[in-house]
């Protein structure tokens, strides 16, 4: 039996070796590759067009704008992968910082039991939507604009519309401080990037968030509760949105009902950018980083040259959309090239 | 042309005829020297076991195949149909097993699915739809209100409609795959006393089916087909059951022999060593699948449950492994009554499932170990993975099973079929099940892999494992089982053993 093995690895090597190698690694990692290269392509024009750009205190400045949109981009991985959306997030943040500034200013209640009690109120957002996308077999498309609906309605209704300047005092800390040189909202950003690729790329769980979104029907034929997995994933995604909405108001240092609409575009935006298929299964939160980064660096560098600010907007809709199909590119060739391969 | 184109009536001109027909898949001969007639008016049957050639003659006929050798003659001219709808507008119409309808549309929609009548503004002219379908109906003596929705209606009610519509389409030769498959019996004499109406307005059909009953029955001649040829043609009168499965099936046939008699098969099903009952089942009902199915699976024997497609075993495979829940009977594992909750409760409790579509058990993007190590990766590691011991796993129970190559981390996608099965059974493998499920597991392979995944069900089976095969390819079941079971249109009909385990018996009770 043993002695099977051997002789298929040598055809197998036979054939990967007829092509130049260094065209087929190319082809294989193009999807990959290619965030990589809108990310160096952006820069160099805007470094060259730019004196500003390529200042420590401006890139400093691109990690600060990202910083609590990579939360929810995080949270926003999990939700791809497995085959799902998640149009709540920017509604539960909104949400959750109201929520958390109102218990402290008005509740008069500790300032990390206001916080703590944001998470609960954004897990519980989070599990509603699973529970209704999974047990009740809703699509989450559906669910999670419907709990878009309710937390927006949530938030105006606790504000009255107001803005609340009593944010809890750990929060302004967490928003506005350094540590060293670096912003400390920065620093939660990366954190949360960092167990989220953890939590995907080394653990159990991850395994199961990946082949559910490949083939959910195989993963439950595996003995997989991909309900499970799948509630999980919206539970990950509203409590990362509950976390940035409230690090946001500690930034501002106000919470209010309107402002963060933009966070659910530019996730999905930033995470699709990173190559992370928007059917499951492919991708990480490798991708997002570079995703994140391409959305800094645009809207950043659109804002540090000489141009109509009419026409931003137009001009970075434009160059998303070229990379997006880049990206599709690079996938096809990929999927090619594994094709040859066997 | 055969003897009896003779001069007798009208009403047998030959409208449709096959000179030497054959047709090659790369080396493999799926018709050999074919010839074919098709009187006009009559319903003509087409037999033989799977594989003998029946869905290539009516793919060529229907223009799904243009490229083969020999000669096809309509009303006495030579054509060559390039495509489905080359065929159609020659007046074939084809009815498939799964019908092509529109569930969520109306009757009188799908009647003119993609020819609905216009009205001068270039909108659907919608009463002139409605009165002409309604007219088509009741032409056809169908009493089927022509607005009420596709899906609502009976599957032999939505035959009939779809039957209608490819008439009005054109059609004056029909091919009905498997009809009566999904029909209960009363639907069954509907749909024949509705074909002896085209009958009489002199359409010709050709009724392909298992069910051979159904066939003498409706039939004016009978064509069998085996191992690609066309080994008789018969008039139907005085044509028994026996006499078909005997032409079928071949009184010469080495497989026959091959199935039971000679010492090369027997050797493998060594003495039938069965233990403790692992499985028992009792009056199983899933509402309106299978009804009442009842039956025992010991410990290191296979059981064969043998049926043509659709007579509800797959829904039965399911309900066996918590997929589906039946609506009535009990499930009996291990001498606990159960009731399996999901696919987690049954894999706990030591079933496993080889599903007859391999890619419903696979990511075919993830790497071979991925895959393998899924179905006991909690049992594997506690939180975070471990490649190397997974790795380990993997590599073991890929070169048990023979997976080539044997490399753990090559994409499943990029093996070939039969290794794609072999990953589905090294999944289940990584921790020995107590029963195994297997549904249609050598389906569409070459014959030496098939051959080796028999094998590796016969090593579970002498390792202890109780194994419930369900294929509806009778030398599988032949060859391997040491019983089986007969499943038709839902109901258990029989059970052999032994020296009863003949093709005979099972396309008999089948």
């Amino acid at each position: 039996m043993k002695s099977v093995s051997d002789k298929p690895t040598a055809e197998v090597k036979a054939v990967a070796s007829r092509r130049p190698k260094m065209v087929s690694w190319l082809r294989k990692r193009a999807a990959d590759l290619a965030p990589f290269a809108t990310l160096a392509v952006l820069v160099i024009f805007f470094g060259l067009a730019s004196d500003s750009f390529l200042d420590i205190y401006n890139l400093r400045n691109i990690l600060s704008q990202i910083a609590t949109l990579s939360i929810v981009a995080t949270g926003m991985t999990f939700v791809l992968l497995c085959g799902q959306i998640d149009l709540s997030v920017a509604a539960v943040a909104t949400m959750t910082g109201v929520i958390a500034a109102n218990l402290f200013s008005e509740a008069k209640l500790p300032e990390i039991v206001a916080v703590l009690a944001g998470i609960v109120v954004a897990g519980i957002f989070g599990s509603v939507s699973g529970w209704g996308t999974t047990k009740v077999g809703l699509p989450s498309f559906m669910m999670t604009l419907v709990a878009m609906q309710v937390a927006n309605g949530a938030a105006l209704f606790i504000s009255k519309g107001k803005i609340n300047y009593n944010v809890p005092p750990l929060l302004k800390s967490l928003g506005s401080e350094y540590l060293g040189p670096i912003p400390l909202v920065v620093v939660m950003g990366a954190i949360a990037l960092i167990i989220g690729h953890v939590v995907l790329t080394y653990t159990r769980f991850g395994r199961y968030v990946y082949m559910t979104g490949s083939n959910r029907v195989g993963a439950e034929l595996s003995g997989i509760n991909t309900r499970l997995v799948i509630g999980a994933c919206l539970v990950i995604s509203a409590v990362c949105a509950g976390i940035a909405g409230m690090l946001n108001t500690g930034r501002l240092g106000s919470a209010q009902s309107y402002g963060l609409d933009s966070f659910l575009l530019d996730s999905i935006t930033a995470v699709v950018l990173g190559g992370t298929s928007l059917f499951g299964g492919q991708g990480g939160v490798k991708n997002t980083v570079i995703g994140l980064l391409v959305f800094g660096v645009l809207s950043n560098g659109l804002n540090q040259i000489q141009l109509d600010i009419y026409i931003r907007l137009l001009i970075a809709g434009l160059i998303l959309l070229a990379a997006l199909l880049i990206n599709n590119y690079a996938l096809k060739l990929r999927s090619v090239e594994t094709e040859i391969e066997s | 042309m055969s003897a009896t184109g003779q001069l007798d009536k009208t009403a047998q001109k030959v409208i449709l005829e096959l000179r030497n027909l054959s047709k090659r898949f790369g080396g493999v001969n799926a018709l050999i020297d074919v010839d074919f007639d098709l009187r006009e008016g009559e319903v003509h049957g087409l037999v033989g076991e799977n594989g003998a050639g029946k869905s290539t003659l009516m793919k060529i006929l229907s223009g799904v195949y243009s490229d083969y050798d020999g000669q096809m003659l309509l009303n006495g001219s030579l054509v060559r149909f390039h495509s489905p709808a080359d065929a159609r507008s020659k007046g074939i119409g084809m009815i498939h097993q799964e019908l092509s309808i529109f569930p969520h549309l109306t009757v009188a929609e799908n009647i003119f699915s993609g020819t609905q009548p216009l009205t001068k503004a270039n909108t659907i002219d919608w009463k002139t739809m409605r009165q002409q379908a309604a007219e088509y109906l009741k032409e056809l003596g169908l009493a089927i209100d022509v607005n009420s929705l596709m899906g609502d209606l009976s599957v032999g009610a939505q035959q009939m409609v779809e039957i209608t519509r490819i008439l009005f389409s054109g059609a004056n030769i029909i091919i009905m795959d498997e009809p009566t498959s999904a029909l209960s019996l009363p639907e069954t004499k509907r749909l024949f006393s509705f074909i002896e109406k085209l009958k009489a307005q002199n359409k010709t059909v050709i009724f392909i089916s298992h069910f051979l009953e159904d066939v003498l029955q409706i039939s004016d001649r009978v064509t069998v087909f085996k191992n690609s040829r066309r080994v008789a043609v018969r008039e139907n009168k005085g044509l028994t059951k026996h006499e078909v499965i005997e032409l079928m099936l071949g009184s010469d046939s080495r497989m026959l022999l091959q199935a039971y008699e000679e010492d090369t098969i027997a050797s493998r099903n060594t003495p039938n060593q069965a233990g403790a009952v692992t499985l028992t089942v009792h009056n199983l009902t899933y509402n309106g699948v299978f009804q009442d199915i009842s039956f025992t699976v010991r410990d290191g024997e296979i059981l064969g449950l043998y049926s043509f497609v659709g007579a509800g075993q797959l829904k039965l495979a399911q309900c066996l492994f918590g997929v589906e829940h039946p609506s009535k009977g009990t499930i009996e594992f291990k001498g606990k009554i159960t009731k399996l909750r999901n696919t987690r409760h049954a894999k706990k409790l030591g079933i496993a499932y080889v599903p007859e579509n391999r890619r419903d058990s696979l990511a075919l993007d993830k790497e071979i170990f991925k895959n393998v190590t899924l179905v006991q990766l909690d049992r594997l590691l506690p939180i975070f993975l471990r490649r190397r011991l997974e790795i380990e796993v993997t590599t073991e129970k890929i070169q048990a099973t023979r997976v080539r190559p044997a490399l753990p981390n090559l994409p499943v996608g990029a093996l070939s079929g039969g290794n794609q099965q072999k990953v589905v059974l090294a999944k289940w493998l990584v921790k020995t099940p107590e029963l195994l499920i297997l549904a249609e597991p050598t389906r569409g392979m070459d014959v030496g892999a098939k051959e080796e995944v028999l094998e590796l069900i016969h090593e579970l089976r002498s390792r202890g494992v109780a194994i419930l095969l369900i294929s509806t390819e009778l030398e599988t079941i032949l060859a391997n089982c040491d019983r089986v079971i007969v499943m038709h249109k839902g109901h258990l009909t029989a059970e052999f053993e032994g020296a009863q385990m003949s093709k005979d018996n099972l396309l008999l009770h089948a």
